[in-house]
C-alpha cells in the first residue's frame, strides 16, 4: 500500500502543473504580505487612546439602525449588527483595544481565507488522478498488476488527502514564516468568539486550528466528490469543472432554496460549513451540529460507494 | 508440455450482443500461440479478458490453474502484457516508468530492472523522458515493462503495429527467444498473416467471436508428397512425360507452368526425361501452402457455410 501511494505521489510531482499550483499559493501569500507591510492600515476607530470612544460611537450607530429600521432588515444583517455590538461592548468592558499590534498569528489568520484556494487545487488533483490514467491510456498497464482494483483506487484517494493536507501545511508554514519575518511575534491577542449572544475569548492559536480543521472538511468533501466523478465518469474536466462550480455556487444555491423549501438542509452545501454552529446561526432552523455531521458522513459514504463500485466493475475497453 | 493458459468456454456479451462466443483453447509452456483474425473479430476483447481488464460473461480463464475471476491477483502475477499500444507516463523517464511498475509487483530489484533494460536494448536512453522516445523505443519499453517480474505468460496485442521492418524483426526475435530460452507461453495477436507465420508455433483463427480452427504453422504436407511449379517451353509435351512417369497424376497446366504433386525422388527422373525429349526447363520450385492460403481457405469456407 505504501509503495502504491508513493507511486501516485511521484506521478503528481513529476508534472510541472503541480509546482505551478504551489507557486501560485506562495505568490499570493507573498503579495498579500507585502501589501500588509507597506500599506497604512487605517482602522475604523482612531488609533490612539480614544479607541473606546470610537467603539461606543459604532455601537450607537448600529443600535440606531436597529431601532429605526429593525423590522425591515433581513435577519442576517440584524444578526451581524448584534454581533458587532456585543463584541464592541466586550472590548470596552475588558479594555481590549482593536488596535493591537499586527503580528504573525494575525497574518496567518488573514491568510487562512486562502484555504479555499488550496481546496481548489486539491479538487484539480482529485479530479485528475483517476481520469488522467484513462486519458493517457496508462490505466491498462496499471490494472494488470497483481493488485486488486480497490487497493489501487484507495491508494489514489489517500494520495489526494495527503496532497490536500500538504497544501494546507505549506500555506500555514509559509504564511507563518513570512508573518514572523514581516511582522514579528507579539503578545497575541485573543480571538473574540460570538456564540448564542455571548462573547467568549479564545486563544488565537486555537482559533487558527479551528479554522484550518473546519475548512478542511469542506475541501475534503468537494475533493471526494471530484474523485467520485473522476473514477465513475473517467472525465477530469467534468470532475474538476462541476466540483469547482459547486464550490463557488453550491452554498448560494442552497441558500436560495432554503428561502422557500425546508429540504435544503439535506443539501451537501448546507452542511459543509460547520462554522455556522460555532459562531452565527445555522442556515435553517432545526439544523444541529450532529445533524450536519451525520449528513456529511452519509454524503461521504455515498461518494465512496459510487466511486468504488463503478471502478471495480468497469470494463477497460478502447 | 503443460497448459499454462486455459480458456474455457468463454463468452462475452455486451449490451445483448455476443462479442465472443464460447471460445476455448489452451496455450502450452514454451509455445508461441498466434491469435489471428480480421479486425473486429474479438482478438483484443479476448486478450483483455485474459488479463482481467474486462469481465467475463460466461466461462472461465485460468492461468496456472488460478482463475482470473476469483483469484485475480494470483493469476495475473504470472502474466506480462502489452494491450494495444504500450502507453507510458510521458512526463517521466523510461526508468521511472519501470520503477513505477516494479513497485507494484513483489521482489523486483534495481539490478533486475537494469538487466531487463539491457535485454530490450534501451540502456542508452533509459533515463530520458518517454515523450522523446520513438515508437520503436516505446515498444521496447513496453516489452521491458512486462518482463520485469519474469512472467510465465507473455501477452502481446498487435505488438508490431506501426513498427518499421527492423523493429518488427526485433520484436519477433525477442518473442522467439523468450519462448525457447525461458519457456514462456506467448500469446500474440495480429491481423498480419506473414507476421504470424514467422513468429508462431500454432495459430488460432477467430472470426466474429468464434474460434474457427487451430493449426500448426509448420504442418508437414501429408505423405511426403509436395507441390511443385515447373516452367518449361513446351508444356503439353512435358505433360506426356509426367503421365508416363507418374500415372494418375492430377497435374495442371497454366500457360507455360506445370503444377503437380510429386515425391522428392520423382523430380530428377522427370528432369532426365524432359532433357531427353529436348524440352527446356526454366524453373522448378517447391511450393508450400502459406498461412494466408490456409487462412483464406478457412474463412471463405466459413462464409460459404453460412
Amino acid at each position: 500500500m505504501f509503495s502504491l501511494i508513493r507511486n501516485e505521489w511521484v506521478k503528481i510531482f513529476k508534472r510541472s502543473g503541480t509546482y505551478v499550483m504551489i507557486g501560485i499559493l506562495l505568490f499570493i501569500v507573498a503579495v498579500a504580505g507585502a501589501f500588509m507591510k507597506y500599506q497604512d492600515v487605517q482602522g475604523t476607530v482612531p488609533a490612539n487612546d480614544q479607541w473606546q470612544k470610537g467603539l461606543q460611537m459604532e455601537i450607537d450607530s448600529y443600535q440606531k439602525e436597529l431601532e429605526n429600521s429593525g423590522e425591515m432588515l433581513p435577519q442576517e444583517v440584524k444578526d451581524s449588527y448584534e454581533k458587532m455590538i456585543a463584541i464592541n461592548e466586550y472590548r470596552i468592558e475588558n479594555n481590549l483595544s482593536p488596535n493591537g499590534d499586527y503580528e504573525a498569528l494575525s497574518f496567518i489568520s488573514d491568510m487562512s481565507s486562502l484555504i479555499d484556494f488550496a481546496g481548489l487545487f486539491m479538487i484539480i488533483i482529485a479530479g485528475g488522478i483517476v481520469a488522467n490514467e484513462f486519458n493517457w491510456g496508462t490505466i491498462k498497464l496499471l490494472l494488470i498488476r497483481p493488485i486488486n482494483r480497490s487497493k489501487i483506487l484507495l491508494s489514489k484517494y489517500i494520495t489526494v488527502l495527503l496532497f490536500g493536507f500538504s497544501l494546507l501545511f505549506v500555506l500555514f508554514a509559509f504564511s507563518g514564516i513570512l508573518g514572523l519575518i514581516l511582522f514579528g511575534l507579539a503578545d497575541s491577542e485573543p480571538y473574540l468568539l460570538y456564540q448564542d449572544g455571548v462573547v467568549k475569548e479564545q486563544s488565537m492559536f486555537l482559533h487558527l486550528l479551528n479554522v484550518y480543521v473546519l475548512s478542511s472538511i469542506q475541501n475534503i468533501m468537494l475533493a471526494t466528490m471530484a474523485f467520485m466523478i473522476s473514477s465513475a465518469f473517467r472525465s477530469s474536466s467534468l470532475a474538476i469543472g462541476l466540483s469547482i462550480f459547486l464550490m463557488f455556487a453550491g452554498g448560494q444555491m442552497t441558500q436560495l432554496i432554503a428561502l422557500k423549501y425546508d429540504w435544503a438542509k439535506y443539501s451537501l452545501f448546507a452542511n459543509t460549513d460547520l462554522f455556522q454552529y460555532l459562531e452565527g446561526t445555522p442556515m435553517l432552523p432545526g439544523m444541529t451540529l450532529t445533524f450536519s455531521i451525520i449528513m456529511l458522513v452519509v454524503y461521504f459514504l455515498i461518494f465512496q460507494i459510487i466511486a468504488f463500485t463503478i471502478f471495480k466493475k468497469r470494463d477497460i475497453a478502447g | 508440455m503443460k497448459a499454462v493458459v486455459k480458456i474455457e468456454n468463454v463468452t462475452k456479451v455486451i449490451k445483448k450482443r455476443t462479442i465472443i462466443d464460447s471460445l476455448s483453447f489452451e496455450v502450452m509452456e514454451g509455445e508461441v500461440f498466434g491469435f489471428l483474425g480480421p479486425n473486429g473479430a474479438g482478438k483484443t476483447t479476448t486478450i483483455r479478458m485474459i488479463v482481467g481488464l474486462i469481465g467475463i460473461s460466461e466461462g472461465d480463464i485460468k492461468i496456472l490453474d488460478n482463475s482470473v475471476q476469483t483469484n485475480f491477483e494470483k493469476a495475473i502475477q504470472h502474466v506480462g502484457a502489452i494491450v494495444e499500444n504500450p502507453e507510458m507516463y510521458k512526463f517521466m523517464s523510461g526508468y521511472q516508468n519501470l520503477l513505477h511498475y516494479a513497485k507494484m509487483s513483489e521482489g523486483i530489484t534495481k539490478e533486475k530492472i537494469m538487466e531487463t533494460v539491457e535485454f530490450v536494448g534501451l540502456t542508452d536512453r533509459i533515463h530520458d523522458k518517454v515523450k522523446t522516445y520513438s515508437l520503436g523505443m516505446r515498444q521496447r519499453l513496453g516489452l521491458a515493462q512486462c518482463l520485469l517480474h519474469d512472467p510465465k505468460v507473455l501477452i502481446l496485442d498487435e505488438p508490431t503495429n506501426g513498427l518499421d521492418p527492423a523493429g518488427i524483426r526485433e520484436i519477433r526475435d525477442h518473442v522467439r527467444k523468450l519462448a525457447r530460452e525461458r519457456g514462456m507461453a506467448v500469446i500474440v495477436s495480429s491481423h498480419l498473416l506473414s507476421e504470424m507465420e514467422m513468429m508462431c508455433d500454432r495459430v488460432g483463427i477467430i472470426q466474429k467471436g468464434k474460434l474457427i480452427t487451430i493449426q500448426s504453422v509448420h504442418e508437414q504436407v501429408e505423405g511426403g508428397a509436395k507441390e511443385y511449379e515447373i516452367d518449361v517451353d513446351h508444356p503439353t509435351e512435358a505433360m506426356l512425360a509426367v503421365d508416363r512417369l507418374i500415372p494418375n497424376q492430377q497435374a495442371e497446366v497454366k500457360g507455360n507452368t506445370l503444377m503437380l504433386r510429386a515425391q522428392k525422388e520423382d523430380i530428377p527422373l522427370l528432369v532426365k526425361e524432359w532433357v531427353h525429349d529436348g524440352i527446356n526447363i526454366y524453373r522448378i520450385q517447391e511450393t508450400t501452402k502459406t498461412l494466408e492460403d490456409r487462412f483464406l481457405e478457412v474463412t471463405t469456407l466459413q462464409k460459404e457455410a453460412e
